[in-house]
C-alpha cells in the first residue's frame, strides 16, 4: 500500500527519494501504473511524480528532434514539425488517455501496447537517462529490452527525423481506434539508385518487447522496394520473432499475418 | 502514512481537501467533495465513465493521484450544469435520446466539452476519434455523436449573435 | 474514420400495412417521441446509482479468490490478512449463515448447488473463498492478497462433451452428474414427428456444428452494493440489481432473517444486460455489515466482473436438417450442449428456452431437440439478453443461409418458404400466436430494395394462401 506521493520539482530531489525509499516507483502520466496500483497488491509504498519535473518539451534543430521524458502523447501529435509521426501517436489509445500519457512511459509498456516505443526502434533514438551517477545515454534498443535501474530516471529521448518518403507506419487493431496491436509495423527505409540502401523495421505484436527484424532488414537491402521483394524479404521474419497470445490475437494468427502486415505498410496493399 | 492538504479549483470554487496518499481525484471528487455526477467504472482507463476536464484537458480522473493535480482547474459534469436548466450539450442528449442507462453520460458530456472548446465545428469522424475511449454498453453511440454534432451547432449558432 | 452518422429518421406511427387486423387502437404514445423521464438526471449527473450514496465510515470488501479451476481446499489461513493495517475481519463459510446460494430455488428449480464462500473444494477459476473487510479499499487489496490457500488439485473439465463422457470427473457433488436432469431426463427433450422418417424422405441433409464462447455483459458499472446497518436493526442494501426481488429473497435466505429485516433500494442500473440478476455481492456485504455494525461496500473491480461475474453461457450446438429440392425442410434435429459452468445459477433455465425455440420460426413437420445443461469448471453462465435463445438462433440462421447457399436459393426466400404462421403448431404444442417473420422479412426486403416475387410479397403470417 502506498504512503508516499512525492511530486518533486527537482531531478535531484526526484532521483534522491528513488534512491532512498525501499519499494518506490516513477509516476508519469499514470496510465499504466495506476490500473496496477487501483486494483492490485502492488507492494509499491512509493510514488515519485515526475509531474513538476520541467522534463516536458520538444525542440527541433535541422532533423535532430528531442523530445522531453514527461512530453505527453497529445503535445507530441500536436507538434507541427513531427507531424511526419502524427500517425503514430493518433494510433495510441483516446484523446484523454493522450492527454496524460508520457513518451518515456511508452517504453515501458507491456506488449501490445508500446507503439511510439515501436517507431523509436525504427528510428534508432536515443535515450537520456539520469542516475544517482550522474547522466547516460543508451540506445532505445537497450531501454526497451532491459528497462533501466530502480533508481533512474528518462530524461529525454532523441532521434533523426526521417523524410516522408522514407518513413512507413501501420498499426493494425481489431477496431479503427482505440484498441491494442494485433500487429504494428514501423519502418525507416532508404532507396537510392532504385534499390533499398538501408533499411530498419521493427514490429509490435511479435514478441515479448518491440523488436527489430535484422533478417527481415538485411534481406531487403539491395533489392527494389516492390511487392516481390518485400514479401521475399517479410518471409523471413521467423528468426526474429516469437509471437504470443492474448485477447486481441493468437500467436497462430499473428504469425500468418506479420509478413502480410510488413508488405502492406511498405508497399501498401 | 503522511496526508497532504490539496488545493483545487473545481467547478469554480475553491476546495481544499486532505488526502491519503495515492488518493485519485475521482474519489476525492466523489467521496470527499459528494460530486457524484462523475462515475468510476473500471478503475484502469478503459471505460471512460471517469472523464473530467483538467485544466482544459479531458482526463481519466481514476488514474491521477490528487497529489500531482495540487492548483489544477477541475470541471466535472456538475459544472457544466447552469442554475436551473441544461447546457447545450445536456439538450442535446435529452432531446436526441442519447441516454439509455445513463452511466456513461456524464464521461461522454466532459470529453465532448473538451472537444467543442478546442474545435467548435467538429467533424463526425473528429467526434468519434474524441469519445473513442468512452464506453456505452447500451451501445447507443449515433444518437451520442449526432447530439454532440447538434450541440456544437448551436453554440455556434449562439456565438455567432452574440458577435453580431 | 468517415463514417457519417445519419440523421434520426422521423418517428414513424404504426404501419398499418401490416397487421391490419390486429391493433385497433388509436395509439397516443406509440410512434410519437417523448421525452424519457430519467434523462435529465443522466446528463446532469444526478441520477443516484448505488455508489453515490456516501456514508462515513463504510467498511470495504475485497474477495480472496481460487487461483485453480478445481481443487481440494486444504487449508485456509486469514491470519496475514488481518496483519494488514486497516483490516477487520475476514469473512469465510463458518460465517455465513445458510451458505447456499439459492436462486433457483426461488423459481422451485432445485436442487440448491453453489455455496457464498467456498467450504472444502473450489470448482472454477475466481471461486470466492473468504472475504476481507477493511477501513479502505487498498487495505482489503492487500489483505485479500495475503490470505494463505493451500490446493490439492482434482482433475479439471473444461469442454462440454468431455464433462458428459462416462468416466469423467465429477465437477459438482451436489448433481452427482455433469448435467442437470430435468424430471428424471438427463437433458431437455423435444419430440415433435417422427424425424428419421423425414430426414428418410428429404432431398438433402445438411448436418453442421456451431460453437459460441461465453460473452461478458460488460456494464461500465460493475456489479456493486453498499449494506448499511439502520438503528432499527435493519439493513438497507443500496445495490445495482436488476432484480430486487431476487436480492431481497436470496439474501434472506442466506442470512436466514426474515425478509422485514431487509430493505434494497435500487432499480437504477448502470447497465445489466442480464449480468446483475445474480446476488453474489448483497449477502457477504451484509453480513460483514452484521459483523460490525458499520456500514459495508462490496463492488466488483472490472476483472472480475469480466471473469467471475456470469457470463452468457457457452454453446455447442449439431444441426441436421432434411430438405427437400423445393426448399422445403421436413426435418430438423438439434443437440445443445450448454456449458452452465461449475454450477447453474440460471442455465438449467436457460436450456429450457433453447429447447422452447427449436426449431426456430420456421414450421417443420418432424423436430428432435436434446438440450444438455453441462456442468464444468469454469465460470457459471447465468442470464444475457435472450440467453437460451440467442446462440441457438445464430447457429440456426447461419445453417438457413448455408443451405440456402448449397441450393442456390435467395435466402429470403428460403426462410419465407419455412416461415412459421400463426395457428401452426410449434414442436412443444404451443400454438403460434403473432407471428411476424414473414412481414418483417418483406419489409426488410423492401427497404435494402431486394426484390420479391410476387408470391412471396403476398404471403401473411395471418393466413396461409390456398394451395
Ligand atoms: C485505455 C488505455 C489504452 C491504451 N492504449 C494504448 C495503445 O494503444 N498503445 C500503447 O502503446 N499504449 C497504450 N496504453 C498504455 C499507455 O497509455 C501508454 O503506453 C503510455 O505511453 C504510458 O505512459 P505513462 O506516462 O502513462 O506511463 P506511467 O503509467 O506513468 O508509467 C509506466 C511505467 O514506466 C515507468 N516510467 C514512466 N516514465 C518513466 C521515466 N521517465 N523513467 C523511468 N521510468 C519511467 C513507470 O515507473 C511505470 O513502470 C493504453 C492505456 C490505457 C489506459
Amino acid at each position: 500500500m502506498l504512503d508516499r506521493v512525492d511530486v518533486p520539482s527537482d531531478l535531484n530531489a526526484a532521483l534522491e527519494t528513488l534512491a532512498g525509499c525501499r519499494a518506490g516507483a516513477i509516476l508519469s502520466g499514470g496510465t499504466l501504473l495506476m490500473p496496477e496500483i487501483n486494483t492490485r497488491a502492488t507492494g509499491l509504498t512509493t510514488l515519485v511524480s515526475l509531474k513538476k519535473l520541467d522534463l516536458a518539451g520538444i525542440s527541433v534543430s535541422g532533423t535532430r528532434v528531442t523530445i522531453g521524458a514527461t512530453t505527453t502523447l497529445d503535445a507530441f501529435g500536436r507538434d507541427e514539425r513531427l507531424a511526419l509521426l502524427k500517425p503514430v501517436v493518433e494510433s495510441i489509445a483516446s484523446p484523454p488517455v493522450r492527454n496524460m500519457a508520457s513518451v518515456a512511459g511508452n517504453l515501458f509498456a507491456a506488449q501490445p501496447y508500446g507503439d511510439l516505443a515501436v517507431a523509436l526502434l525504427a528510428l534508432d533514438a536515443e535515450v537520456e537517462i539520469a542516475g544517482p551517477k550522474g547522466k547516460r545515454q543508451a540506445p532505445v534498443s537497450e531501454i526497451v529490452k532491459k528497462g533501466v535501474a530502480a533508481d533512474e530516471i528518462v530524461t529525454a529521448l532523441t532521434f533523426d527525423l526521417p523524410d516522408g518518403g522514407s518513413w512507413f507506419y501501420a498499426k493494425t487493431m481489431r477496431r479503427n481506434t482505440n484498441s491494442a496491436a494485433i500487429v504494428c509495423v514501423a519502418a525507416r527505409v532508404q532507396v537510392e539508385g532504385g534499390v533499398v540502401k538501408s533499411a530498419s523495421i521493427a514490429l509490435g505484436g511479435a514478441g515479448p518487447r518491440p523488436l527489430r527484424v535484422p533478417s527481415v532488414e538485411a534481406a531487403l537491402v539491395g533489392k527494389p522496394l516492390d511487392a516481390e521483394s518485400v514479401t521475399a524479404a517479410a518471409a523471413k521474419f521467423e528468426a526474429d520473432c516469437e509471437p504470443f497470445t492474448d485477447a486481441y490475437a493468437s500467436a497462430w494468427y499473428r504469425t500468418r499475418v506479420i509478413p502480410v502486415h510488413i508488405r502492406r505498410a511498405l508497399v501498401g496493399a | 502514512m503522511a496526508s497532504r492538504i490539496v488545493t483545487l479549483l473545481v467547478n469554480g470554487t475553491p476546495q481544499e481537501v486532505i488526502v491519503r496518499p495515492g488518493t485519485t481525484l475521482v474519489s476525492v471528487l466523489r467521496d470527499q467533495l459528494e460530486l457524484t455526477g462523475t462515475k468510476r467504472g473500471c478503475a484502469d482507463g478503459s471505460c471512460g465513465a471517469c472523464s473530467v476536464v483538467v485544466d482544459g484537458k479531458a482526463v481519466r480522473s481514476c488514474l491521477i493521484p490528487a497529489e500531482t493535480v495540487d492548483e489544477a482547474e477541475v470541471t466535472t459534469v456538475e459544472g457544466i450544469t447552469p442554475v436551473g436548466g441544461l447546457g447545450p450539450l445536456q439538450e442535446a442528449l435529452v432531446e436526441g435520446f442519447a441516454t439509455q442507462c445513463g452511466f456513461c453520460n456524464s464521461g461522454m458530456l466532459m470529453v465532448a466539452t473538451a472537444l467543442i472548446a478546442e474545435n467548435p465545428d467538429p467533424s463526425d469522424a473528429d467526434i468519434m476519434r474524441a469519445i473513442s475511449g468512452n464506453v456505452c454498453r447500451c451501445t447507443g453511440y449515433h444518437p451520442i455523436i449526432r447530439a454532440i454534432r447538434d450541440a456544437a451547432a448551436k453554440m455556434r449558432g449562439a456565438q455567432q449573435i452574440a458577435a453580431e | 474514420m468517415d463514417d457519417h452518422i445519419p440523421s434520426e429518421t422521423s418517428g414513424e406511427t404504426l404501419d398499418r400495412s401490416y397487421f391490419s387486423d390486429e391493433n385497433q387502437h388509436d395509439f397516443k404514445v406509440v410512434g410519437q417521441p417523448s421525452p424519457r423521464l430519467d434523462a435529465r438526471g443522466h446528463v446532469t449527473g444526478t441520477t443516484r446509482y448505488f455508489e453515490d450514496n456516501h456514508f462515513r465510515g463504510t467498511l470495504h470488501i475485497k474477495v480472496c479468490r481460487s487461483k485453480r479451476h478445481h481443487a481440494k481446499l486444504t487449508r485456509i489461513d486469514p491470519a496475514p490478512a488481518m496483519n494488514v493495517p486497516g483490516v477487520v475481519r475476514v469473512l469465510t463459510a463458518k460465517d455465513v449463515p445458510a451458505n447456499w446460494y439459492t436462486v433457483l430455488r426461488l423459481i422451485n428449480v432445485g436442487p440448491n448447488d453453489e455455496p457464498v464462500l467456498a467450504e472444502d473444494s473450489v470448482r472454477y477459476l475466481g471461486e470466492p473463498i473468504c472475504a476481507v473487510v477493511a477501513e479502505s479499499e487498498a487495505a482489503a487489496i492487500e489483505g485479500a492478497s495475503r490470505v494463505q490457500v493451500d490446493y490439492e488439485d482434482l482433475p479439471v473439465v473444461l469442454d462440454v462433451e468431455e464433462a458428459l463422457k462416462p468416466d469423467a470427473q465429477i465437477v459438482n457433488p451436489v448433481h452427482g452428474k455433469n448435467y442437470f436432469e430435468y424430471e428424471g431426463h438427463p437433458f431437455r427433450r423435444i419430440r415433435f414427428g417422427d424425424v428419421e422418417k423425414g430426414f428418410a424422405e428429404a432431398d438433402h441433409i445438411f448436418e453442421h456444428r456451431y460453437q459460441s464462447r461465453p460473452i461478458e455483459q460488460a456494464p461500465v458499472e460493475t456489479t456493486g452494493c453498499i449494506v448499511k446497518p439502520e438503528g432499527d436493526g435493519r439493513l438497507t442494501i443500496y445495490s445495482d440489481t436488476q432484480a430486487c426481488f431476487f436480492t431481497l429473497d436470496n439474501t434472506a435466505l442466506i442470512l436466514d432473517v426474515p425478509t422485514a429485516k431487509l430493505r434494497v433500494v435500487g432499480g437504477t442500473v448502470g447497465g445489466g444486460f442480464g449480468g446483475k440478476v445474480d446476488v453474489m455481492v448483497e449477502p457477504l456485504a451484509c453480513i460483514a455489515a452484521m459483523l460490525t455494525n458499520r456500514p459495508v461496500k462490496f463492488v466488483y473491480d472490472r476483472a472480475e466482473e469480466m471473469q467471475v461475474s456470469s457470463p452468457r453461457a457457452a454453446e455447442r450446438i449439431y444441426i441436421k436438417d432434411g430438405v427437400m429440392k423445393d426448399g422445403r425442410i421436413v426435418a430438423r434435429k438439434m443437440t445443445f450442449y450448454i456449458d452452465s459452468g461449475a454450477y447453474s445459477r440460471h442455465t438449467p433455465y436457460g436450456v429450457t428456452k433453447a429447447s422452447a425455440h427449436v426449431p426456430g420460426p420456421y414450421s417443420i413437420p418432424n423436430v428432435w431437440a436434446d438440450c444438455h445443461c453441462v456442468y464444468t469448471n469454469r465460470t457459471p453462465s447465468s442470464a444475457m439478453r435472450g440467453f437460451g435463445v440467442t446462440i441457438g438462433d445464430f447457429a440456426l440462421e447461419s445453417q438457413m443461409d448455408r443451405i440456402a447457399k448449397t441450393l442456390g436459393l435467395d435466402p429470403l426466400i428460403f426462410r419465407l418458404k419455412n416461415a412459421y404462421r400463426d395457428g401452426d403448431t410449434k414442436a412443444h404444442r404451443k400454438k403460434v400466436e403473432g407471428a411476424a417473420l414473414i412481414e418483417v422479412i418483406q419489409r426488410a426486403a423492401e427497404l435494402v430494395g431486394h426484390d420479391l416475387p410476387e408470391e412471396y410479397r403476398k404471403m401473411s403470417s395471418v393466413k396461409r394462401e390456398a394451395k
